[in-house]
């Protein structure tokens, strides 16, 4: 028998465990965190997508949302069944010290790098 | 470790017999790049690997029950791809029986495809390095343009995958194509495909992964994360029982 891994109806278990909203049509995107001295750059893998359909945006909590329409729809096939997809979407709380007015975003090669600048907090320690 | 031979070859070629292995690390280059080799040359399923520690995991291709990981073969190029992680905890037995079953099938040499991290986002400059055990395979990369890997530290699976076939005198060609760590990268990927098939001497066209580069990344989120979460598991806080003092 042969297989043809790259064939989009291919059913692959174990079944999703992203969270993604089969009702609502969400992908939920991988992402991941990388932590400098004075920044953190998130990153978010967000393919088949424009750059002017992405939302970043900082709700009053504190929360990062990244939200982006799919140029088209994505469509998965999982146990027999069929699923339609055309948002990405991911919310998640920023670390306390994050400057949230100093955030900016690029997106390149459908991944979006967020920078946070970490904002400065206590007092200088004179050195003697 | 079980492996499961569906049909035996006996048959000699007068080239030299290699192996391709594929199994998700960085980027899912080596997934990537072995299954669409697997597709393109329409190799035949010939064989499964089980392991009593893996999770048991089971795919349905149409109604029909297929291994996670598996053996191929076309002429004398043969293939094992793995759709699951290998924990580190059961790779060097995996890799031993792969040892085992390329001395029985008379196997030259062994050829992994896989992918070292890119710092940032940028990756206009994708590149496969390679890194052979033995002389005749660093000839191989000479003479078609692959650069060395040449210094760097190397862990986990593919670090078992080294030192297993180094130390059993199997011949290994590691080929590190250079990639999103935590990100599905099936465009890395073509680098990698390219780098074998020229190699192996073979023509692959990689129009339709290049096609299909979006698609693949939405697809195999879950791969990808069930990969970071094998390799790079989060250090669970085991209570001391020392005395404070010493904490």
């Amino acid at each position: 028998m042969r297989i043809n891994w790259f064939d989009i109806e291919y059913s692959r278990l174990p079944l999703l465990h992203l969270d993604d909203d089969f009702e609502q049509k969400i992908l939920h995107p991988l992402s991941c965190i990388r932590e400098h001295e004075s920044k953190w750059v998130l990153e978010f893998d967000l393919p088949l997508v424009d750059k002017r359909d992405i939302t970043v945006s900082v709700d009053a909590d504190g929360m990062l949302v990244v939200e982006a329409k799919l140029k088209e729809t994505f469509e998965d096939h999982k146990g027999g069944e069929q699923h339609q997809f055309e948002y990405f979407k991911k919310s998640m709380t920023l670390p306390k010290n994050a400057d949230t007015k100093k955030i900016t975003a690029r997106f390149a090669d459908g991944r979006l790098a967020i920078t946070i600048p970490k904002a400065f907090q206590g007092s200088p320690v004179k050195v003697e | 470790m079980t492996l499961t031979q569906k049909k035996s070859n006996q048959k000699k070629t007068g080239k030299e017999k290699t192996l391709l292995l594929g199994f998700p690390g960085s980027g899912l280059i080596g997934t990537f790049a072995v299954s669409y080799i697997i597709s393109r040359l329409q190799m035949d399923m010939v064989g499964e690997i089980t392991h009593p520690d893996m999770l048991p995991t089971v795919f349905v291709e149409n109604g029909e029950v297929i291994g996670p990981i598996r053996i191929y073969k076309k002429d004398g190029l043969y293939a094992v791809i793995a759709d699951i992680p290998i924990h580190p905890d059961v790779a060097s037995e995996f890799v031993a029986s792969l040892a085992d079953y390329c001395k029985k099938e008379g196997i030259g040499k062994v050829i992994v495809p896989s992918g070292i991290n890119t710092e940032g986002p940028d990756q206009k400059d994708i590149r496969t390095y390679g890194l052979a055990t033995d002389e005749s395979l660093e000839r191989l990369l000479y003479y078609n343009d692959i650069p060395k890997f040449l210094s760097g530290s190397i862990m986990g699976t593919d670090a078992t995958v080294i030192m297993t076939l180094r130390s059993l005198k199997v011949p290994l060609l590691m080929l590190y194509t250079t990639c999103h760590p935590y990100f599905p990268d099936p465009q890395a990927s073509v680098s990698a495909i390219e780098s074998i098939a020229k190699v192996l001497k073979i023509n692959v066209d990689t129009a339709d992964i290049q096609k299909r580069v979006d698609y693949l990344r939405i697809q195999n989120r879950n791969l990808m994360q069930e990969t970071l979460e094998a390799l790079y598991p989060q250090e669970k806080h085991v209570p001391s029982k020392a005395p404070p003092i010493y904490r």
